[in-house]
């Protein structure tokens, strides 16, 4: 069980993405990479799960404390790739509400 | 704790290159030495002494390393004083805690010089510098 | 030291004299006494110099020189051992401490089932490590209204732990089973934003359940919804109701929602514990669950959690991995 993070800058968007199991022994991982990352207002920060296949309540955090910190800074944060598995976790958490996601589907559709 | 009279007169040497580090030991060894330490006690004298050299190489700008012998009512010893206008300790707590060490950081080291000697105290102000003194009795 | 120095030159001269497994076990012991001695590898090595040097006095100036590098090398492995040594004292004092809190926190947070005459509760919580992270809470008024909070923290051990008890006191200052689902949700998601930091939050589930006129009111912050079973229909419903995790934003809305129990009707609340199958698969944790639940239908409501529990332990897909709580109230 692994987690792994990429991020590469594309235009104005800063894109991540994240590949592995999110628990409580990768969380750590993940935080550390996601802190690391440079905010600059006026720029976007893109998520992308599609290889993400479980994220446990303290990974689910994580994503919390980011989304948090982004928009402290006026930046937009967004999650795309979502298998549906992780849109109800979402959905459930009301964090769907809070955050802009988009599934595995939606992103397929606009390609 | 620190304490003792001064018997002879000190030896220092300016800590700017890491080439310095290896004099200190040095000097501290053959002091070390004369004094009456055997083997091992020098061996630890000198990596108490590569330590705080270390500091100041790595951490601070400018510092020295003082060697002297010191002498009390039927016993010999050894007083190291490391002195640099380096950052200061923010927290010396917290750097003499074990487990410290793994971080790396200015004052790794310290716990580790704490163990090998008998007496150890530290004056650090954050901005100004840091005063480290250490002795080792036979 | 001049007795061990004494010590481990014979047993040194021994076994140069006759290399047998004998001999090297002797060594072995030997080295034992001197860790407990807290002897340090550099004196092991000094020793051991001084014994070559008397069993052997002609030996070259190099053979020894080389026995003082070693020693100078292994003052830094020295330092390690005793920095080993000291942590394993401070944690043996640490593990003594948790003992205590975990002590503290079960009598703390110990939930007790009330006893209504009209409705049949029944409820299983078992933390997976010694702290558990999701708690049950009942508020029991004069036979009016029960209301239950089912809750869990993210994260696990002591900071979930302290988390939690700031939940209870904001369920006990509340104080009154007649309060709105949606009310006690606002007060306790104020109270958590306003303490916790950024990657910490709780889900909770809050209902309140009216004796007399038999209706259950509920909200949700972000916990799995509820399951409710209409027996007339004979149909399982999920009691969907989307609200944020607590703890996330400061000033947020809680929306309930009423249901009227029937005889036979139960509902089943749970946490993410309950259902979250890592190697999921086809199967979907929910239908176990109810057709569980269908099955025990007949049995009263602790029986029931008990059972439910029972048979998700040893199913081997089912890999327990975080706390596990199970709330029944059935009428």
């Amino acid at each position: 069980m692994n987690v792994n993070v990429q991020f590469r800058e594309d235009g104005n968007v800063m894109r991540g993405y994240i590949e592995g199991e999110i628990d409580t022994f990768t969380a750590p991982v993940l935080r550390d990479e996601l802190e690391a990352v440079q905010i600059v207002e006026g720029r976007r920060v893109e998520l992308d799960l599609s290889k993400v296949n479980y994220i446990d309540s303290t990974g689910l955090g994580i994503f919390v404390a980011f989304y948090k910190k982004v928009t402290r800074e006026n930046v937009q944060l967004r999650l795309v790739g979502l298998s549906s598995r992780l849109v109800r976790l979402f959905e459930i958490t009301g964090l769907s509400e809070l955050m802009s996601i988009e599934t595995d589907a939606e992103v397929e559709l606009k390609q | 704790m620190v304490g003792g009279i001064i018997l002879n007169s000190k030896s220092t040497v300016e800590i700017i290159t890491e080439w310095d580090i290896v004099v200190a030991r040095q000097l501290g060894r053959n002091e070390a030495k004369i004094i009456g330490f055997g083997t091992v006690e020098q061996a630890r004298i000198t990596t108490a002494i590569s330590e705080l050299a270390r500091n100041i190489y790595l951490y601070a700008s400018a510092g020295e390393i003082v060697i002297e012998r010191i002498e009390e009512v039927e016993k010999y010893g050894i007083r190291i004083t490391a002195i640099d206008k380096g950052p200061g300790i923010d927290n010396v707590r917290k750097v003499m805690e074990d487990g410290y060490s793994t971080s790396g950081g200015l004052g790794a080291g310290l716990p580790g010089v704490k163990r090998l000697m008998d007496g150890m105290e530290i004056q650090t102000t954050v901005g100004k510098g840091t005063i480290i003194k250490i002795e080792k009795w036979i | 030291m001049k007795e061990l120095q004494i010590q481990y030159k014979k047993i040194l001269a021994d076994y140069l004299k006759n290399q047998t497994e004998r001999n090297l076990y002797i060594g072995q012991n030997f080295i034992r006494q001197l860790i407990q001695k807290k002897v340090t590898p550099e004196e092991v090595i000094s020793i051991h110099k001084h014994a070559v040097e008397q069993i052997y006095p002609d030996i070259t100036s190099e053979i020894l020189n080389s026995f003082d590098f070693l020693i100078e090398i292994m003052v830094h492995f020295g330092l390690t051992v005793q920095e080993h040594q000291s942590l394993l004292v401070q944690q043996e004092e640490l593990r003594i401490e948790m003992n205590v809190a975990t002590k503290i926190q079960s009598m703390l947070l110990k939930t007790a089932i009330p006893k209504v005459n009209e409705l049949d509760i029944g409820m299983v919580s078992i933390p997976i490590r010694k702290m558990n992270g999701d708690y049950v809470h009942f508020l029991n008024d004069e036979q009016h209204y029960v209301s239950v909070a089912v809750t869990d923290v993210v994260g696990k051990g002591v900071p979930a732990a302290l988390c939690m008890s700031m939940v209870k006191y904001g369920l006990d200052t509340l104080e009154y089973a007649n309060n709105n689902p949606s009310y006690v949700l606002e007060v306790l998601n104020r109270i958590i934003e306003k303490s916790v930091d950024d990657s910490m939050f709780v889900s909770m589930f809050y209902g309140t359940y009216d004796i007399k006129g038999n209706i259950f009111t509920y909200g949700s912050a972000g916990h799995e919804p509820a399951i409710y079973y209409n027996s007339r229909d004979q149909k399982f419903y999920d009691l969907e109701s989307r609200g944020l995790l607590l703890g996330v934003m400061s000033e947020v809305k809680y929306r309930q929602y009423k249901i009227h129990l029937e005889e036979n009707d139960f509902i089943l609340m749970i946490t993410d514990g309950v259902t979250d199958f890592r190697k999921q698969g086809d199967l979907d944790p929910r239908n176990v669950i109810k057709e569980l639940a269908l099955n025990y239908i007949n049995l009263s409501a602790q029986e029931m959690c008990e059972r439910m529990y029972a048979y998700l332990k040893d199913l081997t897909d089912f890999n327990l991995e975080d706390d596990f709580t199970v709330v029944i109230f059935k009428k």
